[in-house]
């Protein structure tokens, strides 16, 4: 189990700086809410507005 | 003559220090990275996230286990410990949230697809035994079987990504946010009553069936300092602290790699989650903390014990995580999140979805106790 575990860790890792070193960033860490319209933490827009 | 002669062996932690470094290294490298790109406020998430991570494990503070118990023995202890975390966490989102236009709190609108993503939701905490927090810092604990639970979790999230905009079609009620309605003070007043509400229910039936009501000392403890960290959490991140948002991007990512074409569903259209598939992971606030969680949860675990040195599971048990795992993730995205972003964050931010993904969950774990021998597992 250690050996998957070592491997899950080096694999995980270098998969986030691949994602970050590929991706375009804003900047400041931001979650789905913030942006104009959304009624859940996941960005979904309210019954309302449909 | 011979003497009697006691040996006191010294106690001496048994340290995994190549784990504990790769934890370390491992949150210090994503910092760094957050800090090149000027991000105090991610190094914040991330540090916050490792402090989670130790004291959840820590505390082994347990929603799966504690519901369970609740349910099969009546005990309350675990639910008071859960209800005094999100009053405290309560006093600082709701006041602020409502007086800070840089602050929101957890809100979700009510209908179907609420109730039906809690209700299954809850049945894969009790086969995958851990909920979102719960399977964070025990793949971080070294447990082989949480594994399978959080790659399954990851996939069944995304699959609920694709689900979410179907069951949002049958309608819903907006969010009901008691600040909205009672100014911020009022609000907090309101929340903190329906906690003490809940509280009673949880005691009344914890003396019917005559069982504890009193937390352990470690749970209690680990509840004030979760939601002293929750609480860092809000204010480092904006809204309150949450988890398997997270999971849906990193399974997005990967499915993405692999040529998946997400755009045609409603669910990647929306502002936040189409920048969230575009952006750095670690632009993500979700994504931030669960990083830290998971080293924090390592370093803690590989600190105190030789990490990993369990055996593997029964073939059953691990079938029970995938199971549970993939049932999380589709309930997670169609109730609005987990324990943490729907049950905690959301009744600590007055709204009530919180309220309604709880009763629902809680169904769904009492259903959830009757499938687990099933797999091999204790009902207990």
């Amino acid at each position: 189990m250690r050996a998957v575990y070592a491997l899950v860790i080096v694999i995980g890792v270098a998969a986030i700086l691949w994602d970050h070193v590929t991706s375009p960033s804003i900047g400041r860490a931001v979650s789905p809410e913030d942006f104009a319209g959304a009624c859940a933490p996941c960005g979904a827009p309210c019954p309302s507005k449909k | 003559m011979t003497t009697a002669t006691t040996t006191i062996e010294p106690t001496a932690t048994r340290a995994d220090w190549p784990f504990v470094a790769a934890a370390v290294l491992a949150t210090a490298l994503l910092i760094a990275l957050v800090l090149i790109d000027g991000q105090p406020a991610s190094a914040a998430l991330l540090v916050l996230g490792f402090g989670l991570g130790v004291a959840f494990l820590k505390a082994e503070f347990s929603f799966t286990a504690s519901w369970r118990r609740f349910i099969v023995r009546g005990e309350a202890g675990g639910m008071m410990a859960i209800l005094l975390l999100i009053a405290l966490t309560a006093v600082a989102v709701v006041p602020v949230a409502a007086t800070s236009p840089h602050y929101g709190g957890a809100i979700a609108p009510l209908g179907i697809s609420l109730v039906v993503g809690s209700f299954v939701f809850g049945i894969g905490m009790q086969l995958a035994n851990g909920c979102g927090s719960g399977t964070l810092y025990t793949v971080g604990g070294g447990s082989g079987r949480m594994l399978f639970a959080l790659a399954f979790f990851i996939a069944g999230s995304v699959l609920g990504s694709m689900s979410l905009g179907t069951f949002l079609r049958f309608g819903g009620i907006d969010p009901v946010l008691a600040s909205d309605h009672l100014g911020p003070w009022g609000g907090l007043a309101a929340t903190l009553a329906s906690i003490g509400v809940a509280a009673l229910i949880v005691r009344a039936v914890a003396r019917s069936r005559g069982a504890s009501i009193v937390p352990r000392r470690s749970f209690l403890v680990g509840a004030v300092i979760i939601a002293a960290l929750m609480v860092g959490t809000f204010f480092a991140g904006g809204h309150p602290w949450s988890v398997t948002f997270g999971y849906t991007v990193w399974g997005a990512k990967i499915a993405q790699a692999f040529g998946l074409d997400l755009s045609q569903y409603d669910f990647w259209q929306w502002p936040g989650p189409q920048h969230a598939l575009t952006d750095s992971v670690l632009g993500d606030t979700s994504s931030l903390t669960d990083f830290g969680m998971i080293f924090g949860a390592m370093a803690a675990a590989a600190y105190t014990k030789p990490f990993a040195h369990g055996p593997w599971p029964p073939a059953r048990s691990i079938l029970a995580a995938c199971i549970g795992g993939l049932l999380m993730g589709w309930g997670a995205r169609l109730g609005f999140g987990c324990n943490i972003g729907a049950f905690v964050g959301g009744v600590a931010s007055g709204s009530l979805h919180g309220w309604v993904w709880f009763v629902c969950a809680l169904a769904g774990c009492a259903a959830g106790i009757r499938l687990r021998p099933w797999f091999g597992l204790s009902r207990e």
